[in-house]
């Protein structure tokens, strides 16, 4: 064999993609040639490198984003699938713990691990549940007064529309033992939650934002009111969507 | 893959058949679309959107490799993503961070300085090099699946595997200098 023709079946070689008389052909002609042992030294160093990063499972997220389209589907032609709710609540459970770890090792600053879990949780109820709302309208005169009664503030409720995150409505959470009002906004086919209460504190936070396993993370203050926002969208759409937020709320006063 | 206009819609039972056949791929799928974006977020997007795909193609599924029939889908549809998002302007800061991002080493938890290294070469790579090294070593694909993926004849695999493992080498090798290491256990 000459040296091109042994050239051309390095690689091969390596991937055990020859056929039996051609890997003996080859590794005959190996013997006669230095320079197709050292390309088939350094084929086999990068392949082996390559192989040692960790695969890098799909995110617990993503796979709920999936199901929740797929039974959506099956949900539509009316057919059921048994077993397919106790998947579902399993993963579910999973996810929740999943993460809470995740969030934790992201350290929100300046934010207790369990507010932050306890957001992170009620971001996967608004994003996995088709019911992810208790009073759906994209119409602020509907939802701020839904809350009336149910929590002892009146959060601020605008429809960022035009910014390009639309209100889709409204839900209660308890955060640190406390009913706060979540506002749920989507942004293509994400969902957005923000949860805000009165601040104890007085002036404006610009938002900090964190990213961690696909999720953006905002965390801010503004007119007298802490906001959290989780999603999954990029750093850069939650900065716009905190920006849109603020203006809004800016321009009401 | 034909019009999707006179697809049949996805009735219960397709459901439940691409639940067994081509979801259980998923990581593949995900795995495949982070080193094609290169951006995690964006890589979910991907994902989803090509199983989505997956679905309403799945009727044209002819009981092939689930696993290459799905990252075709998911290249495709990256393409597809690429010159819709092409056409929208992304803010230059936008551009420029993912310009410069491969994934990131502690959210991808990649242990150690080699194995970051090497996922920062693999990340710089040109996407042609990077998705054939990706198919080849990461997914674990043959050379016949690897084609079908790409579209390519085998033989155009074949050199283009050699070459990207070549660009690797030179990418890794000038990385490790500029960090004043030594090849470790090379």
């Amino acid at each position: 064999m000459d040296c091109p023709t042994c050239e051309a079946m390095v690689d091969a070689y390596v991937d055990g993609e020859l056929a039996t008389s051609e890997s003996a052909a080859f590794e005959r002609a190996l013997e006669g040639c230095p320079e197709c042992r050292r390309r088939l030294e350094a084929a086999r160093t990068m392949s082996g490198l390559l192989r040692e990063l960790p695969a890098e499972p799909a995110p617990d997220l993503l796979r709920a984003r999936i199901e929740r389209e797929l039974r959506t589907i099956a949900g539509a032609s009316r057919v059921r699938f048994p077993g397919a709710a106790m998947r579902w609540s399993a993963m579910a459970a999973s996810l929740l713990v999943a993460v809470s770890i995740g969030w934790l090792g992201g350290s929100l600053v300046g934010q207790g691990g369990r507010e932050t879990d306890e957001l992170v949780a009620g971001y996967i109820r608004v994003a996995m549940s088709e019911h992810n709302v208790d009073v759906a309208s994209s119409d602020r005169h509907t939802v701020k007064p839904w809350f009336a009664g149910r929590i002892d503030y009146s959060p601020p409720v605008h429809d960022l529309t035009p910014e390009g995150f639309p209100l889709v409505g409204g839900r209660l959470d308890v955060i640190d033992g406390r009913k706060v009002a979540v506002l749920v906004y989507r942004h293509n086919q994400h969902r957005i939650a923000l949860t805000l209460w009165p601040s104890s504190s007085s002036g404006n936070a610009a938002a900090t934002i964190r990213q961690h396993d696909g999720f953006a993370l905002a965390d801010w203050r503004h007119d007298g009111f802490e906001m959290r926002a989780v999603a999954d969208i990029s750093p850069v759409e939650m900065k716009a969507f905190a920006i849109a937020v603020d203006a809004a709320v800016t321009a009401d006063r | 893959m034909g019009g999707m206009s006179n697809a049949p819609k996805p009735d219960g039972g397709t459901v439940g058949r691409f639940r067994s056949v081509v979801l259980p791929h998923l990581d593949a799928a995900y795995g495949y679309a982070r080193w094609l974006t290169r951006d995690p977020t964006d890589a979910q997007d991907l994902a989803q959107e090509a199983m989505l795909r997956a679905l309403r193609y799945f009727h044209s599924f002819r009981g092939e490799e689930a696993r290459p029939w799905l990252l075709r889908i998911v290249r495709n549809t990256w393409i597809d993503l690429r010159k819709r998002n092409g056409a929208e302007k992304l803010p230059l800061e936008v551009l420029e961070t993912r310009a410069a991002e491969g994934p990131d080493p502690e959210q991808s938890a990649l242990a150690g300085d080699r194995r970051r290294q090497v996922a920062a070469a693999l990340a710089a790579l040109p996407a042609e090099s990077r998705e054939v090294l990706v198919l080849r070593e990461i997914e674990d694909l043959s050379y016949k699946h690897i084609a079908a993926v790409l579209d390519l004849p085998i033989g155009t695999v074949m050199s283009r595997i050699a070459r990207a493992r070549e660009k690797l080498a030179v990418e890794l090798k000038g990385r490790l200098e500029r960090r004043d290491h030594g090849l470790p256990d090379l």
